[in-house]
């Protein structure tokens, strides 16, 4: 019995945890082993393990968090930067988007703005405006011609490659072609500006030309604009505009080589018939032409 | 409550746990190995990696998978060195009037115990230090080993006899 730690393999082990039976603790008390087992347990007790320093290990773990963390989350950082720039740009280009509205040769057509202000938008033609908010900055840009008849207020200007006509309700005409510039007030009151030290101001009956790169302001004395009726009419003109503004309407190109084009045409021409159209123009100046394609040599 | 379990990943529960944890998991690593700059290292290897998981462990899990980890990391590294253990200072004399029949002087009976305990194999004396040194209950210890009650009642018996044997032909009384 005084051999129980010999014999049983967790005696010892219930021992130290002071789990053995009162009769067991007795009968090992008892034991000469007893107090060497004391001893080496007593003393066991008095040793201690190595000084671990916590504060100082948390630091140095925080210090390689910090230096294996801030990457991915600053790369992540700049994508969501660059993602946003991108889609402030989109948003901002979409936002600053342009309406546009063409015609082709010989095409017409009406346009509506959102102030309810018309433009009838002549053939090879183009108008474009901003998509959104155009209201709070009235501004067209024309290439090739149209007839505004804009309502009443605030701001309405249309912009063209020779400056730019700003009104305030008012039917006018813009002219815009090569070698052919021309503005034109049928209603209200128009200002034309080129640059800012040259403005003119039109009133109903007026209109300013371009020719020679110096405007010419004069009186008109017709009703409604030749165009809007589909017909084109000239009075003193030279024939190269004349002839230029005829290709606007029909998908033919004058080679004018062996004419002289500086000659100038009075008369008009229809809009709605190719035939007829080209000999109002070209017979009474006497001239001949050899249709080859879409191109029309000219000859006396 | 467990519902309702912290999160790892906010900075004071982690450091809750770090505080909680690191000393005595470093200790336990240390009378395995021997080798505190090895242990120190094992339990911060295993703490940064608790960091980076703070997302799939939960708060309740944690001491487990401290320990678990480090085990594995410590498993991975064999080589065992010596522990290195001192007295407390404090205590010495009230424990010597109290046994006055010691043939030995005390330090030099305190050296062999010391040399002895870094006889043992290692897993009697992780065992050993973990209970008579760290003070952790039988059921602490099966915790943090991964064993049961009973096989580290047989470990401890066996370290005892192993150290009487060693020590008895020093201690006469």
């Amino acid at each position: 019995m005084n051999e129980n730690y010999n014999s049983d393999d967790t005696f010892l082990g219930r021992w130290i945890a002071g789990t053995l039976t009162e009769e067991e603790r007795i009968a090992f008390e008892k034991t000469k082993e007893f107090k060497q087992f004391q001893l080496i347990n007593r003393e066991a007790e008095l040793l201690e393990g190595p000084a671990i320093d916590t504060n100082a290990a948390l630091e140095k773990v925080k210090q390689q968090i910090e230096q294996e963390k801030p990457k991915p989350k600053v790369i992540r950082m700049w994508y969501a930067v660059a993602a946003t720039v991108i889609l402030l740009i989109g948003l901002g280009t979409f936002l600053n988007s342009s309406k546009t509205y063409r015609t082709g040769i010989g095409e017409k057509m009406l346009v509506t703005l959102n102030d309810g202000s018309t433009v009838n938008l002549n053939a090879n033609s183009r108008l474009s405006h901003k998509r959104f908010f155009w209201t709070d900055n009235k501004e067209v840009e024309l290439t090739g011609e149209g007839y505004f008849t804009v309502v009443k207020g605030e701001g309405f200007k249309v912009t063209t490659a020779q400056g730019h006509i700003e009104v305030l309700g008012t039917q006018f005409n813009v002219q815009e072609r090569k070698d052919q510039f021309k503005v034109a007030c049928y209603e209200g009151k128009v200002q034309f500006t080129r640059s800012i030290d040259d403005v003119e101001v039109l009133t109903k009956g007026q209109q300013v030309t371009l020719s020679n790169n110096s405007f010419l302001k004069e009186n008109f004395n017709e009703e409604k604009e030749q165009w809007l009726l589909n017909k084109s009419t000239f009075e003193n003109v030279p024939l190269h505009i004349v002839l230029n503004e005829f290709e606007q309407y029909y998908p033919v190109t004058f080679d004018t080589s062996k004419i002289n084009t500086k000659i100038n045409f009075t008369g008009s021409f229809s809009h709605s018939d190719l035939e007829i159209a080209l000999q109002t123009v070209l017979l009474p100046m006497k001239l001949k032409f050899v249709k080859k394609g879409n191109t029309l040599t000219l000859s006396e | 409550m467990q519902e309702k379990d912290p999160s790892i990943c906010e900075e004071k529960n982690y450091n809750q746990l770090f505080h909680k944890h690191y000393e005595a998991v470093t200790k336990y690593i240390y009378y395995k190995c021997g080798d505190l700059q090895q242990a120190e290292d094992i339990t911060q290897s295993v703490f940064l990696k608790l960091w980076k998981l703070c997302n799939t462990i939960a708060f309740s899990k944690a001491k487990s998978y401290i320990y678990k980890a480090c085990n594995n990391l410590f498993l991975n590294e064999v080589a065992h060195k010596k522990v290195v253990l001192k007295h407390q200072k404090s205590i010495v004399n009230t424990a010597d009037k109290e046994s006055p029949d010691f043939l030995i002087e005390v330090e030099e009976f305190r050296e062999k115990l010391k040399a002895a305990i870094n006889k043992l194999s290692v897993k009697e004396r992780e065992v050993f230090l973990l209970s008579r040194v760290e003070k952790h209950t039988y059921k602490e210890i099966a915790e943090i080993t991964g064993l049961t009650v009973k096989a580290i009642e047989r470990r401890m018996s066996k370290a005892l006899q192993e150290l009487k044997s060693m020590l008895g032909k020093d201690i006469k009384i």
